[in-house]
């Protein structure tokens, strides 16, 4: 195995196809967890830390409901990205804008602004710079048209956000079969992500979810939309799925 | 017609003119033009009757059928997809959960390995002391699952291949698999008290084995 | 003489007549004539109960692997790494190391944390002697050098293992990792002085 160190490291580049070194000289936005080794003299700092005395990154990262899930690595050296043992790619952005689902996007360079999507779980990186994604498997590049697995979904960029699509015949295959335990059991075919238009759709192998903590805020930001007695409807649908699935 | 490999994990099938690709329930990612897909019930499980009938279709993978004109990109939780081209010579073992998909031409039937009689080894399969296994048939694709990915062991004439039951994948040739109980082999595969099992493998073929001894 | 080959995410060990010791449980498959027996403590649960009893300070479940056949060994898909020792030390966190050739000698260390609250600490396996030792790294490890001025701070739940005259220092610091309730993780990190080699893996425990 070859020996690395802080000048023949790639720099800017894949370490392997599981890791990333970033020649860091100034400051990066980096993933609560990815660093998993550095050279040199790096500061990392909660970007919480920054939210109201630094103008410049609170306009950098506009979404409170991530907040917590990064650090900002600030100073000179070479810093480790990995991720669960993923693959990690990394991405240049010219004036451009992607869409990523917000646990796979490791880290990004502060000349971007990070957006949350209205998309749930799904964070928005516009303006020009690099950015790195992981994923469960090379990422796999399709063109509108396409119907992605909501699970196997890794991000968009260029086309507009995808809408849901509903297959009847699927539906009505199941239910009219009686197949045994098919009511109510939810395998994934039932409904895609359907996209449209100019542009890229990036793939992941479809993976276990992983507990995205920002999905839970950002969905309880969405059920403020709700009467109260909606609210509480909700709530009771939640704790039987939950025990249904446990029992 | 062959799976595409795109990358170690994910496989693209082109459907049209009349094929149909049959896989796993949830194991599609995405498609691209009019494709329709069907749940169909579970592999093989023909000419078993009664209670052991009943626990076959049980354990089976529920699947489904793809058919239309697109392609369709398969995979399932990130794990290893290897791809196995069958003749038609001999017949491919695989063991039941770790099948993706295959072309609907060939045939497919549920295989008990276990030790005793059949009942004996239905009552195995399901406390982790036997093995279900999908025997396909015919020439055609299958793409197969593995955690870790898979790696080849070739079984000669006159030699015992050693298996992890767990581990094993799929087996291809003219070949017989069994399960026997070995007083110390829980050492070697660290599983629980009481006996433990191994696959042997004796004939002329090729048995694929996972990198991990996890069961999917 | 046994010889290990890393092939990937498995370990080719082909005995020819020696004894190779090796995590239990980590038998996939084997061909020849092979005799496991527990070499470590008597009796086998896997890896997980291996490691409590590791954590315990009792040491690592070791079988052992004896005949002139040979045996394919793997752990949950993780990538291994072979390392060649010539009379010198190599430090393991105990869950990496897979296998050892006869010649090398092991001893568990447990580095318990003093002052800093936190979960287990380090289990360290250091592997002395002549021969090959095998390592489990999830995803494959990277090779990273320490020298005077050129010193590296690891993640320790990236750590694999270490060779050369190093110093460890706990460095803390690391300001999230202090924030309560969400995501696990040690609040400290490991900083290497000194010279020689360290193996990371790109992914965390």
């Amino acid at each position: 195995m070859d020996v690395l160190g802080p000048s023949t490291l790639p720099k800017g580049d894949n370490v392997n196809p599981y890791a990333f070194c970033v020649d860091l000289a100034g400051s990066w936005f980096i993933g609560r967890g990815a660093m998993i080794a550095y050279y040199g003299d790096v500061a990392f700092r909660a970007v919480t830390a920054y939210a109201s005395a630094d103008a410049y990154v609170a306009a950098r990262f506009s979404s409170p409901a991530h907040v917590q899930d990064w650090v900002v690595a600030e100073g000179t050296g070479q810093v480790l990205l990995a991720d669960r043992g993923f693959d990690v790619s990394s991405f240049d952005l010219d004036d451009g804008n992607l869409t990523v689902r917000a646990t796979n996007l490791l880290g990004f360079a502060p000349t971007l602004a990070l957006k949350q999507s209205i998309v749930p779980g799904f964070v928005t990186l516009l303006g020009t710079g690099t950015f790195l994604a992981s994923s469960n498997g090379p990422v796999i590049f399709v063109e509108p048209p396409f119907r992605a697995d909501p699970q196997a979904l890794l991000g968009w960029a260029d086309c507009p956000s995808p809408s849901i699509h509903h297959d009847a015949a699927w539906m009505a295959a199941s239910l009219a079969g009686a197949l045994r335990g098919a009511l109510g059991r939810v395998s994934g075919e039932e409904r895609q992500y359907d996209f449209t238009g100019a542009g890229t759709v990036l793939l992941q192998s479809s993976e276990v979810v992983r507990e995205d903590p920002a999905l839970l805020r950002v969905v309880e930001q969405q059920t403020e939309q709700l009467t109260d007695e909606q609210a509480l409807v909700l709530a009771g649908r939640l704790r039987a799925r939950v025990e249904q699935r446990r029992g | 017609m062959p799976f595409e490999s795109v990358n170690g994990k994910v496989v693209r099938a082109h459907l049209g003119t009349g094929r149909t690709v049959l896989s796993r329930r949830g194991a599609m990612l995405g498609y691209q033009g009019e494709v329709a897909f069907r749940p169909v019930s579970g592999t093989g499980g023909g000419g078993v009757r009664g209670v052991v009938g009943a626990a076959l279709a049980g354990e089976s993978q529920p699947m489904m059928a793809a058919t239309g004109s697109g392609s369709v990109l398969y995979g399932l939780r990130g794990l290893h997809v290897t791809v196995v081209d069958l003749d038609g010579r001999s017949p491919l073992l695989v063991e039941a959960d770790r099948l993706l998909a295959h072309d609907a031409d060939l045939q497919t039937s549920v295989q008990l390995i276990g030790s005793g009689g059949l009942r004996q080894a239905v009552r195995g399969a399901a406390t982790g002391q036997g093995l279900f296994t999908t025997r396909v048939a015919g020439a055609g694709a299958v793409a197969l699952l593995s955690h870790g990915g898979t790696f080849a062991l070739p079984v000669r004439p006159g030699e015992v291949v050693v298996v992890d039951p767990q581990a094993y994948v799929a087996s291809v040739g003219a070949l017989s698999v069994e399960l026997r109980a070995r007083v110390g082999w829980r050492d070697a595969v660290g599983r629980g008290s009481g006996e433990a099992f191994q696959l042997q493998v004796t004939g002329s073929g090729t048995v694929h084995v996972q990198a991990s001894e996890n069961k999917l | 003489m046994a010889t290990l080959s890393a092939r990937g995410r498995v370990l080719q060990v082909d005995l020819r007549g020696d004894a190779v010791r090796a995590v239990q449980g980590a038998m996939v498959a084997c061909t020849g004539e092979v005799e496991f027996t527990g070499a470590g403590l008597g009796g086998g649960d896997g890896l997980r109960a291996a490691l409590r009893r590791k954590a315990a300070g009792e040491g690592l479940a070791l079988m052992e692997c004896s005949g002139t056949g040979t045996v394919h060994l793997a752990v949950e898909a993780r990538h291994v790494e072979v390392v060649d020792l010539a009379g010198d030390t190599l430090s393991v966190e105990s869950e990496s190391l897979l296998a050892v050739t006869p010649g090398l000698r092991l001893d568990v260390r447990f580095a318990g944390l003093g002052g800093l609250s936190s979960g287990q600490g380090l289990a360290t396996t250091t592997v002395t002697g002549t021969g090959q030792a095998a390592l489990l790294s999830d995803g494959p490890a990277i090779a990273l050098e320490v020298a005077p001025g050129r010193s590296l701070v690891v993640d320790p739940d990236a750590f694999v293992a270490s060779r050369g005259s190093l110093t460890t220092t706990l460095v803390s610091g690391i300001s999230w990792r202090s924030l309560v309730g969400e995501g696990s993780g040690e609040p400290f990190s490991l900083r290497f002085d000194g010279t020689g080699v360290v193996l990371v893996q790109p992914a965390e425990r």
